[in-house]
């Protein structure tokens, strides 16, 4: 008898005793993180004919070195590049800028290298070749594992077209 | 008094407005100066006292804590901590929606802005104090610092970045856009120990989790709900390196 009584008292605290894990808001937001994981180093072949002196191609890829998306940016995107995405998501540029400094730079940080002069300095002397500047956009971690430059081939923010287009700004002599 | 707070305000957001960047002049500075002496968050934090007294004030908290008013001060600068009560290694904020439930009220979302002001109001009731934060007291405060050093470290997002690669001590002072990268941990930084802060350049109070959330939109990677198990964690990660560090809210940020 005492027994049942201490049990259905113990019981009816239990039951009453507020489940607080019920109240607050504590959600898990290890799948949204599963999603957003950064997939392993990748090594990329460069595509024929990337590197480039087309006029075109440098002007896209200088865009999307100093703009950081569509719709930041102050001027209008040069042909063959567009602000929104197929879907009509507003397009993502490089914002190489906010971490390296160019000919031209408007606030350029200093996180990465500066890029000044970069086919004086780097390609002309052979320190670097056009492979390594494409591989570097694409996949920074293949040269350096501990990278904290952006990865933007295998994330696929851009295409390797686009990769080309900056690469071949970079190298360009300006 | 007021009107000069007013006019403050005015000039600071036209220069976010105009400015190609928003990087300080020594105007810019002059005005920060002034601000810290009438931070315009004062205003939110007194609102967000008069709420935190509609659920009982630091009496009813110091209960619900299990805890003396005298000790609450020095009890409130160790969040986010495991509360038995709940089960959960929580912060502040947490704990307030779970009173605010005691008392029979629908708990204010996280992310809203009561939540905000009376959660800063809470957190400066622990000015002066130093953090101290224990993330050995126990197995469940231990598993999330972690997994906050874990999430901190994780490079994701649509340029594959982590919020260590712009905040790891190899970085920190280098310039980003303009904006010199803050120190989140090393050598005494004290991130943890200003927020919930004013955020100029964005003209309201905002707490920790609402700036990590910032910088992942800024820098593409998925933008993770306050409040969530991986932002506590983070909060735990980044309040263990200011350990040690003065509170005092509100704070004033670009
Ligand atoms: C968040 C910072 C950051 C951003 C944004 C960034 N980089 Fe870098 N970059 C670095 C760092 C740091 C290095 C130094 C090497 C390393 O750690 O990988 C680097 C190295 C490089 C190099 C190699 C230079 C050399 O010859 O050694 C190139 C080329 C380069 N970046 C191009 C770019 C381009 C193009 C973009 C934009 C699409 C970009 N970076 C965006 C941080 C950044
Ligand atoms: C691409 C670079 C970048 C990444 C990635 C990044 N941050 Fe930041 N973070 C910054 C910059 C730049 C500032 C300073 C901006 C300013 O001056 O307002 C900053 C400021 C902060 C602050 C405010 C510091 C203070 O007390 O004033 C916190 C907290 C913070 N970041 C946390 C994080 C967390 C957590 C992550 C990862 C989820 C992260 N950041 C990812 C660049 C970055």
């Amino acid at each position: 008898m005492k027994r049942v009584l201490i049990s259905s008292l113990l019981l009816s605290i239990s039951v009453f005793a507020t489940d607080y894990k019920k109240v607050i808001e504590y959600p898990d937001a290890s799948s949204m993180i599963k999603k957003d994981l950064l997939a392993p180093p990748k090594v990329y072949n460069m595509p024929k004919g990337c590197i480039t002196n087309d006029p075109a191609a440098i002007a896209r890829g200088k865009f999307i070195f100093h703009n950081l998306n569509g719709k930041k940016a102050k001027q209008n995107p040069p042909k063959g590049l567009s602000r929104k995405t197929k879907d009509g998501k507003i397009k993502q540029y490089g914002n190489c800028i906010a971490c390296h400094n160019i000919e031209g730079a408007k606030g350029a940080g200093n996180v990465g290298p500066d890029l000044s002069k970069y086919k004086e300095n780097f390609i002309d002397t052979k320190v670097r070749d056009y492979k390594f500047v494409f591989q570097k956009i694409a996949d920074a971690r293949i040269d350096n594992p501990n990278t904290n430059m952006t990865i933007n081939l295998t994330t696929g923010l851009f295409t390797p077209r686009e990769i080309c287009d900056i690469a071949s700004y970079i190298v360009s002599k300006k | 008094m007021k009107g000069k707070i007013i006019l403050t305000l005015a000039l600071f957001s036209s220069l976010s407005f105009c400015g190609e960047q928003f990087s300080m002049s020594d105007a810019d500075r002059a005005l920060y100066e002034e601000m810290k002496e009438n931070n315009p968050a004062d205003i939110m934090l007194a609102d967000g006292e008069e709420l935190f007294e509609d659920i009982g004030g630091e009496k009813a908290l110091a209960k619900f804590l299990g805890v003396s008013e005298d000790d609450l001060p020095s009890y409130i600068a160790g969040f986010p901590r495991y509360v038995k009560k709940i089960g959960l290694v929580v912060g502040l904020d947490q704990v307030l929606q779970a009173m605010m439930y005691d008392k029979g009220k629908k708990p204010f979302k996280l992310k809203s802005k009561k939540m905000f002001n009376m959660v800063a109001y809470v957190k400066s009731i622990a000015n002066d104090e130093k953090i101290n934060i224990d993330v050995n007291a126990d197995p469940y405060i231990k598993a999330m610092y972690k997994l906050g050093k874990k999430v901190f470290m994780t490079k994701r997002g649509g340029r594959g970045l982590s919020c260590n690669s712009c905040h790891s001590p190899s970085v920190v002072g280098l310039v980003l856009r303009t904006q010199k990268l803050p120190d989140l941990g090393s050598n005494g930084a004290k991130s943890a120990a200003t927020w919930p802060a004013y955020r100029m350049t964005k003209s309201s109070l905002r707490t920790f989790q609402r700036r990590f959330q910032g910088c992942m939109k800024n820098a593409l990677l998925k933008v993770i709900p306050i409040g969530s198990k991986q932002m506590v964690a983070l909060e735990v990660y980044l309040t263990e390196q200011a350990k040690g560090s003065k509170i005092e809210i509100p704070g004033l940020k670009r």
